[in-house]
């Protein structure tokens, strides 16, 4: 079991393989349908950094978060998988859900080093793990909103890396 | 009528959304030792794990807390008031409130609930329950078995009309097909398949209600067991990563069919975590 620990480093990063068991701790991102998108707009326009959070080395967490916890949603969704590329230009190591992503969005992940990692939708156990949560922006979207909460040792498998795939037949 | 119905549904449904039966955890224990892909038994091993820390803890399995589905059982000489359906209904607004529910109803008038400008309630209890299914048992019991329904399955299932040429066979066909598609689109297995053939889609959708209701893992007909079988051999896996347990186990329920060449067949390909369940005697 390799231990990440967020800011992630591009090294870190380099040394994992599809299969590879993960655990992953710190602060890390959690957004998902509702919110990416807006996050993408603020990196085009050149405002990210009103988020007061630093994407370099970061994780996204495709989740929402709210009083029941939090659980992945399918990353195959078109505003979430949308999201990966740009992301991963900005500085995301790890983007982290559920479900098969297209071929073009694994290379994007190739070359920018980053990685998708599948989480089981295990919120009771996530929910002993997580030790800290906070909006960081747009809140009016209540649970959907851009939320950053710190973990320890969430359990991953890495899904896409280094051009490779998990679900490939 | 019991003055204390609303406490008992109240931790009825908190139960639902926390607990796993125990034919379900053996039904895990059972794929883990079987299960030769790594991978695919690590993922096994964590659901169950959830399993028993949302027990513990009484706290949701998923955060898809889900849709509450109720079903009814009325017995020889018990009656139904409207005030005990009330009293139901506030059992289910506590329960969404103490589990806690995830605040997911959304408000507004016919548009805005279609297309969710109206806003989220950021009460647990704004989630209503589907409309209550009543059903004759023989026990002499008021009994209320309390579902919680996620998103993901909802998104998977189909209710349609399958034409079966007088052979049973050609309707399992279709039911393994619409599984293998619906399994590897859903993400969160392995599944439990929730099926009901009806001579309508109300009635369809009404017996892969009950099928959930009535179903065992540790009973499986031998078109339960074919519907398994077959769709683990297309090697989708927990989760999609492969291996031999896309489907821990198939409930089905077959009702009342009509003199045509048509059966109405739902399927549901339940996530890992479904049938969330529990039961009641009010």
């Amino acid at each position: 079991m390799k231990q990440l620990i967020t800011p992630i480093s591009e090294e870190a990063i380099s040394g994992l393989q599809v299969g590879d068991t993960v655990e992953i701790s710190g602060y890390i991102l959690c957004g998902r349908d509702a919110v990416l998108p807006k996050v993408i707009k603020m990196i085009e326009e050149g405002t990210a950094g009103d988020l007061g959070v630093d994407l370099k080395g970061q994780v996204i967490f495709h989740t929402a978060v709210s009083p029941a916890g939090v659980g992945p949603t399918s990353s195959n969704k078109l505003e979430i998988e949308s999201s990966i590329a740009p992301l991963s230009a900005a500085g995301i190591k790890l983007h982290l859900g559920k479900g098969e992503l297209h071929p073009e969005t694994i290379e994007a992940l190739d070359r920018y080093n980053s990685v998708y990692a599948v989480i089981p939708p295990v919120t009771a156990l996530l929910g002993s793990k997580t030790t800290e949560k906070r909006v960081v922006a747009f809140p009016e979207l209540g649970m959907e909103a851009l939320h950053l909460i710190k973990v320890d040792k969430y359990p991953a498998i890495i899904g896409a890396a280094h051009g490779r795939s998990i679900y490939e037949k | 009528m019991k003055s204390d119905i609303v406490s008992l549904v109240r931790d009825t449904l908190v139960e639902a959304g926390s607990t796993f039966r125990e034919d379900k955890k053996e039904a895990y224990r059972r794929a883990i030792s079987k299960e030769q892909n790594e991978n695919a038994r690590w993922v096994l091993e964590t659901v169950l794990e959830n399993a028993e820390a949302a027990e513990r803890e009484h706290s949701p399995l998923c955060d898809d807390t889900g849709i509450p589905h109720l079903v009814l059982e009325v017995g020889p000489d018990r009656a139904v008031t409207g005030r005990m359906l009330d009293e139901i209904r506030e059992g289910v607004k506590q329960g969404l409130r103490k589990l806690p529910g995830r605040p997911m109803g959304i408000m507004g008038d016919d548009s805005h609930r279609i297309d969710q400008s109206g806003g989220l309630d950021q009460d647990p209890a704004g989630v209503e329950p589907a409309p209550i299914l009543i059903r004759r048992c023989e026990e002499d019991v008021l009994r209320l078995h309390i579902l919680m329904f996620g998103g993901g399955p909802a998104i998977r299932a189909k209710t349609l009309r399958v034409f079966h040429k007088h052979n049973t066979q050609v309707v399992l066909d279709e039911i393994v097909n619409w599984a293998k598609e619906g399994v590897a689109q859903l993400g969160c297995s392995p599944c439990t398949l929730a099926v009901g053939v009806g001579r309508s889609h109300f009635e369809a959708t009404s017996m892969m209600l009950q099928a959930q209701v009535d179903g065992r893992y540790d009973v499986q007909s031998e078109m339960e067991e074919e519907i398994t079988r077959r769709v683990n051999e297309a090697n989708i896996g927990p989760l999609g990563l492969g291996g031999s347990t896309s489907v821990i186990a198939t409930f089905m329920k077959v009702g009342p069919q009509r003199a045509s060449g048509v059966r109405i067949v739902c399927v549901r390909p339940t996530c890992c975590f479904e049938p969330r369940i529990a039961t009641v005697d009010l």
